[in-house]
């Protein structure tokens, strides 16, 4: 014999088969919007590096350009004005390109 | 990245906030579906369709409003509180939901106990449900489907501490008053 108390609890405790419901809801979900200031991060790295390039171009020495900085490291002369220009902006790139998929794994 | 399957409410929450992630929600959905449904059947007096819909519909509120979710109160409260008002709010449509509504004394009725819960048992109480107000439904469902203390019923549904204490003591009294009459031969 079990009183009001225990037919409610087992009742409760009894559970509903899922019967798909699990899979209609969550294909029911709308998209998100996302967060306020989500841009805000790409947008901060991406300037940065964009920054960083810049700089590199216009404190390198004169004559040197990316053309010919890549052209150097190609022929595995890394160390001239041009190359080191060029490293420094492909690795700005690169360095944004990286943190940015990172990120949004 | 997968979750174990013994992630708690909070780590699928921060998952959902964290990297939009729709398997961590459906977790949740796994994890809370039965009582959210139950309790919604039980509101809408064993309307079964209405009672999945209300559910479809609480879990998609749940994830649009997530991040205003505050981690202050269990989970299955709050989303007890996003069921409960579309209940309400589908209640309403049809007819004023009076949840403070104190409709009389409480029912006469034996003492005796009530037969063993086998499943004819539990339609008997499905059926008893129908004898409720809304408010002694709503409580009901509240402290026992979506296992809330009075104090987080009284939260989710927006009424006095006393007012859930009354209302569950009432139910309990109508619902053993039925199903003992029930069987009386």
């Amino acid at each position: 014999m079990n009183d009001l108390e225990s037919l409610l609890r087992e009742d409760a405790r009894a559970g509903l088969a899922d019967d798909g419901f699990c899979a209609r809801a969550v294909a029911a979900l709308p998209a998100r919007n996302p967060l306020p200031g989500a841009w805000l991060r790409p947008a901060l790295i991406i300037g940065s590096a964009a920054i960083g390039s810049v700089a590199a171009l216009l404190l390198a020495p004169a004559g040197a350009s990316l053309v010919q900085g890549f052209s150097d490291l190609a022929t595995l002369r890394a160390l001239t004005p041009a190359a080191v220009t060029a490293l420094g902006v492909g690795g700005a790139l690169l360095a944004s390109a990286l943190v940015l998929v990172l990120d949004s794994d | 990245m997968s979750l174990p399957a013994e992630s708690s409410d909070a780590e699928l929450i921060l998952a959902i906030l964290e990297r939009d992630d729709r398997r961590a929600f459906a977790a949740l959905v796994a994890r809370h579906q039965s009582r959210v449904r139950t309790a919604l059947r039980r509101l809408t007096r064993g309307d079964v369709a209405l009672a999945d819909d209300l559910a479809q519909e609480t879990f998609i509120l749940a994830w649009r409003n997530l991040r205003k979710f505050r981690f202050e109160a269990r989970f299955s409260t709050w989303l007890y509180r996003i069921a409960f008002n579309a209940w309400q709010s589908e209640a309403r449509k049809k007819r004023e939901v009076l949840l403070d509504l104190d409709d009389g004394a409480l029912p006469p009725g034996p003492d005796g106990a009530v037969e063993t819960p086998d499943l004819a048992a539990r339609m008997d109480l499905e059926r008893a449900f129908e004898i409720l107000t809304d408010g002694e439904r709503a409580a009901i469902a509240a402290c026992y489907y979506a296992d809330l203390s009075h104090e987080e019923a009284a939260q989710a549904l927006g009424i006095p501490l006393g007012t859930v204490k009354t209302h569950v003591l009432r139910a309990k009294a109508k619902l053993k008053a039925r199903l003992t009459e029930k069987e009386l031969p």
